[in-house]
């Protein structure tokens, strides 16, 4: 498979009103065309900010400093020129956020924000053709009477609705990337498994790949194909989901593993805050193996 | 649509709750106000005899309420009474002196509008870096005078030590254009007299921008604070993932839903306007209702006061209603919930 998305060292730093602030440390990470990887860490450790960087962003805000490279589908992401990071923006990659009900706009209708999208592929497409394709996607991710969730605003609809809704308007213009930023996390646990599994199968149908960011190992688990686990702007641990919960090798892979509460378990699980061997060399990255 | 109906339709009734409250204010400031109204109308030199004749007349010897009943139907039936001061109907003198002040109020509106919010933008967009300093450091200044100042300071630099606009009045004497609708911008193109046009609209610059530079103020930093904070806002992120570029974004996505907390500020503004044209008027000579509700508050003008605050009333309420629908078309969520609600 090739190679989609390969991130070299790449290097962030806020500068702020006391001094610099290193953000990431030199990650690498690579994904192959409609290979599904997830992002796992704490908060803060910096995988968000990955994301903002894949769609150029960061690059774009003035505080920021980014470097090394953020290869995309054979172009270089940080030295592109801003309008044209903006052109594979909605194109060739998109993004699904955390929160999808303020994630829509609340001024449009979910039908003329579906246009929108459609019309950054094909800006002369009239708004039948995107109405009518709207509705073939919203299909796709098991929308009762789409034709007429179109017309509502996302306020009309309940959270895990305008999830499903965000799917299926970051997957209509076919992208060949798609980041999936903490998806559903401000919904409750059962929708949210319902619209993984759905994002699962849609993505794996048009062979779109994901970059999946999350906390949650559990979701991982299921989700994903690859894992790079992130702690404090350094991977720490890489490799196929099911080795690495199986035999994970670095102490705070096996910490966050510990983390997850279980309900037959006594409560919720001691983690230190922080540990020497958190911090100790990442064991198991191989840096540049694409 | 039908939802925009019902809203308007509840805010007329709203409107008329309102205006049977101030139709009473008035009356009753009225009646407070020390002095007998037939002798203040007859003058010092009437009779006792002409006093009472006129207070029969007037009702005034009959129960308060049967006289608020006599001032309800005569409002209704469109007759104000008469002025002391011009000897004339005050409906006459209304229907001459409006048009003026909805002229200037309106032309200051437009300005209001036309330089606040694109101003309120180009600072959001720019947020920290210089167009927003400057902007932010003029707005300041123009909301912090009141507008009779900027009158007076605008009359003095532009009119006085660099005449280039007209002093005061509304045009100049040697044009003589027949009243159509009162607004000398469009009576003189209806006139075909275009020299005439282009007078008028420079009698009405000064005091135009005077009347609005605070307002102006106000609409550009309230703009830019509510950009600000929908910039914020996920939905804006979203815009930008999906690719879709900075103006567009700040046109379709910020801009729309920005604007619902500031248009009813805006509204109350322009409203507003129009009490502060009361001193405007007053600096540039301008003929307008305000002008003419100054001079008649300083003669006890009863009749007339009451007239003049009927209709400034009226015109507000007409605002409301306006920026009211204006929301209810920015806002689904609100043409929504009164669909829901019955």
């Amino acid at each position: 498979m090739s190679t989609l998305l390969d991130i070299q060292d790449l290097r962030l730093s806020f500068k702020g009103l006391r001094g610099i602030t290193d953000v990431l440390h030199g990650i690498s990470l690579s994904i192959a065309a409609g290979e599904r990887v997830a992002l796992v860490g704490e908060s803060g450790s910096g995988k968000s900010v990955i994301a903002r960087i894949v769609l150029g962003l960061l690059q774009e805000t003035r505080s920021a400093r980014v470097s090394g490279k953020v290869g995309f589908d054979g172009a270089e992401i940080n030295t592109m020129r801003p309008r044209d990071r903006a052109k594979l923006r909605g194109t060739e990659m998109s993004m699904i956020f955390q929160d999808p009900t303020s994630s829509l706009n609340p001024t449009f209708t979910i039908g003329n924000q579906f246009a929108e999208v459609m019309r950054r592929r094909d800006p002369k497409l009239s708004r039948a053709a995107c109405d009518a394709r709207a509705i073939e996607m919203l299909t796709e991710v098991s929308i009762p009477n789409p034709d007429r969730i179109l017309e509502n605003y996302p306020f009309q609809l309940s959270g895990g609705m305008n999830q499903r809704v965000m799917i299926a308007m970051a997957l209509v213009n076919h992208p060949k990337l798609l980041l999936a930023d903490e998806p559903g996390t401000a919904l409750d646990v059962s929708v949210q498994a319902q619209t993984l599994r759905l994002m699962h199968d849609l993505v794996e149908k048009h062979g779109t790949a994901v970059l999946f960011i999350s906390h949650n190992l559990g979701v991982v688990r299921e989700f994903a194909d690859r894992v790079y686990v992130i702690y404090r702007g350094n991977i720490v641990e890489e490799g196929p989901t099911a080795s690495v919960f199986h035999n994970p090798g670095h102490a705070y892979t096996r910490a966050l593993m510990d983390a997850v509460p279980r309900i037959t378990g006594a409560g919720l699980p001691e983690v230190p805050e922080v540990s020497d061997a958190f911090l100790a060399p990442m064991v198991r990255h191989d840096r540049g193996a694409a | 649509m039908s939802s925009v109906l019902r809203i308007l339709l509840r805010r007329l009734g709203i409107s008329v709750i309102v205006l049977i409250g101030v139709s009473m204010l008035i009356f009753a400031i009225a009646r407070v106000i020390p002095g007998d109204p037939a002798r203040i109308a007859l003058g010092p030199n009437a009779s006792a005899e002409q006093v009472a004749n006129l207070r029969a007349e007037m009702h005034l010897d009959e129960s308060i309420f049967a006289q608020y009943g006599y001032f309800v139907s005569d409002v209704l039936r469109g007759d104000l009474g008469q002025s002391l001061y011009t000897n004339r109907p005050v409906t006459t003198d209304i229907v001459q002196f409006l048009p003026a002040t909805l002229e200037l109020v309106i032309f200051a509106g437009i300005l209001m509008v036309g330089l606040g919010l694109p101003l309120g933008i180009l600072a959001a967009r720019h947020r920290g870096r210089w167009p927003d300093h400057v902007i932010r450091v003029l707005t300041l200044l123009t909301v912090s005078a009141p507008s009779f100042v900027w009158a007076v300071i605008l009359m003095l630099l532009f009119a006085f030590y660099l005449p280039l606009f007209p002093v005061a009045g509304r045009l100049g004497d040697s044009f003589d254009i027949a009243t159509v609708t009162g607004f000398l911008t469009i009576d003189t193109l209806i006139a075909g007299n275009f020299s005439a046009f282009l007078d008028a609209l420079s009698h009405l610059v000064l005091p135009s921008v005077a009347l609005s530079l605070s307002g102006i103020g106000q609409a550009a930093r309230l703009t830019r604070a509510n950009m600000i904070e929908t910039y914020d806002k996920p939905y804006i992120e979203m815009a930008q993932a999906f690719g879709f570029f900075p103006s567009r974004i700040a046109k379709r996505y910020a801009f729309k839903p920005s604007m619902i907390p500031s248009l009813t500020i805006i509204g109350l503004d322009f409203a507003a306007m129009l009490g502060n044209a009361f001193l405007v008027e007053a600096v540039f000579a301008w003929p307008g209702l305000s002008r003419y509700g100054v001079a008649v508050i300083l003669r006890k003008d009863l009749n007339a006061i009451m007239g003049t605050v009927l209709i400034i009333a009226l015109t507000f309420l007409v605002v409301n209603i306006l920026v009211d629908l204006l929301i209810a078309f920015l806002n689904p969520r609100i043409r929504h919930s009164t669909r829901a609600s019955s």
